[in-house]
């Protein structure tokens, strides 16, 4: 909400408040009525229809599809719309989107640890099914498959 | 240059004494986000270790089985139709927070409070949402941590929260399919207990600034940008919702 302002010329608000400075509210942001105002409900509203319309095509996929479609496929899908989902929730109603770049870049970078943390626990976890031939989890997945 | 000192002592400290955020940015809400990074963290390693013992098990309950009871429905075959309308009530709150910090930007206490207001209700839904299936899962299915793990379990306990495809699996190898279904009972009430340990300390926390807000501390304050940083939190607990509503009941 604060990279549109402009805050030079509200240095003499500052009061010992730094969040004066940066909330915005001590600005034009005067009447809830004003078209400014009408224009951002709107937009948390299309985000609302966006996510539930996103919530319902994944229990619709969950519900009648996602048992004889290949399994990798609905991951996929499942995934995909899970990020979808929330992105519109970072960047809309949280209102990272309408922050300045450095900042956006400086609390996303650190999640980027998550690629390797999934990827490497997840390959640890399959390759400890299959590692001991002997098991008798394994033998049994086995002999169901021939 | 002694100019210079004068007119910015007016407006208060200079640049290079902590006088702006670079990132225009409070330090109260940066801090949030740095809070709620290091939360995204540790629901994400409980969620990888999910994901981790899932991948090492032959086999794994399918969530169409173990979640497909409706309040007042009976055991009616509805598979999530109950977990749909919990997301449903927590996207709808998120929607009246975001609505709230809004009213907040224009400082409109009257509209703060009312969608204050109708946030903590969604958020008690959501509590009796969960507070319902915990108590199914538990009594009805006889789910909750350290279940299961009884080796003279009758394997007719366990075997229907399995899919079809994995019968064939579950009947040769009771041992191991009840083993998962422990891993699975132990994680599920774990990461939607932590998630709903969240959901409580956002009502309370909501409570909290709908006293404030009715009360004009945050008017006499001159902003509201107390009510977006829970705002922020709220978001937060959603967006985790989102996740754990992928990983449990969808994947």
């Amino acid at each position: 909400m604060s990279s549109h302002h402009n805050q030079d010329n509200i240095q003499h608000l500052y009061e010992g408040d730094q969040s004066k400075l940066y909330s915005g509210v001590m600005q034009h942001h005067t009447d809830i009525t004003s078209e400014e105002s009408k224009s951002q409900v709107k937009r948390i509203w299309k985000i609302f229809w966006i996510l539930l319309v996103i919530t319902v095509i994944e229990v619709i996929m969950g519900m009648f599809f996602s048992h004889n479609m290949p399994k990798a496929l609905v991951n996929f899908f499942f995934l995909a719309l899970t990020i979808l989902k929330a992105g519109y929730i970072v960047a809309v109603f949280m209102h990272l989107g309408d922050e300045f770049k450095g900042f956006i870049v400086t609390v996303l970078i650190p999640l980027f640890l998550f690629v390797w943390f999934i990827i490497a626990f997840l390959a640890d976890g399959g390759f400890w099914l299959s590692m001991n031939a002997s098991s008798p989890a394994r033998q049994t997945l086995e002999h169901i498959a021939k | 240059m002694s100019q210079t000192t004068v007119v910015t002592a007016a407006k208060g400290p200079s640049l290079w004494a902590g006088g702006r955020s670079p990132y225009n940015v409070s330090y109260g809400k940066m801090m949030t986000w740095f809070f709620l990074l290091s939360d995204a963290l540790t629901f994400g390693a409980f969620l990888i270790s999910y994901g981790t013992t899932r991948f090492f098990s032959a086999v794994w309950p399918d969530a169409n089985e173990v979640f497909k009871s409706f309040p007042f429905m009976g055991e009616h075959n509805l598979p999530l139709l109950f977990v749909s309308l919990m997301t449903f009530i927590l996207i709808m709150s998120s929607v009246t927070m975001v609505l709230a910090v809004h009213a907040g930007h224009y400082g409109d206490k009257k509209n703060v409070a009312k969608w204050l207001l109708w946030t903590i209700i969604g958020g008690i839904c959501f509590l009796s949402c969960q507070a319902w299936e915990w108590t199914h899962l538990h009594g009805e299915c006889g789910g909750l941590w350290g279940a299961f793990t009884d080796v003279n379990t009758p394997v007719s306990e366990f075997r229907h929260f399995f899919g079809h495809k994995s019968l064939a699996f579950v009947d040769a190898q009771p041992l191991v399919a009840m083993q998962s279904t422990h891993n699975f009972f132990n994680y599920f009430f774990t990461i939607t207990g932590f998630h709903g340990g969240h959901v409580t300390s956002g009502v309370i926390f909501n409570i909290l600034i709908l006293v404030n807000t009715v009360n004009g501390v945050y008017e006499r304050r001159g902003h509201y940008e107390m009510v977006e940083k829970i705002g922020l939190y709220w978001h937060f607990v959603d967006l985790v919702w989102v996740f754990v509503f992928t990983c449990f009941y969808l994947l």
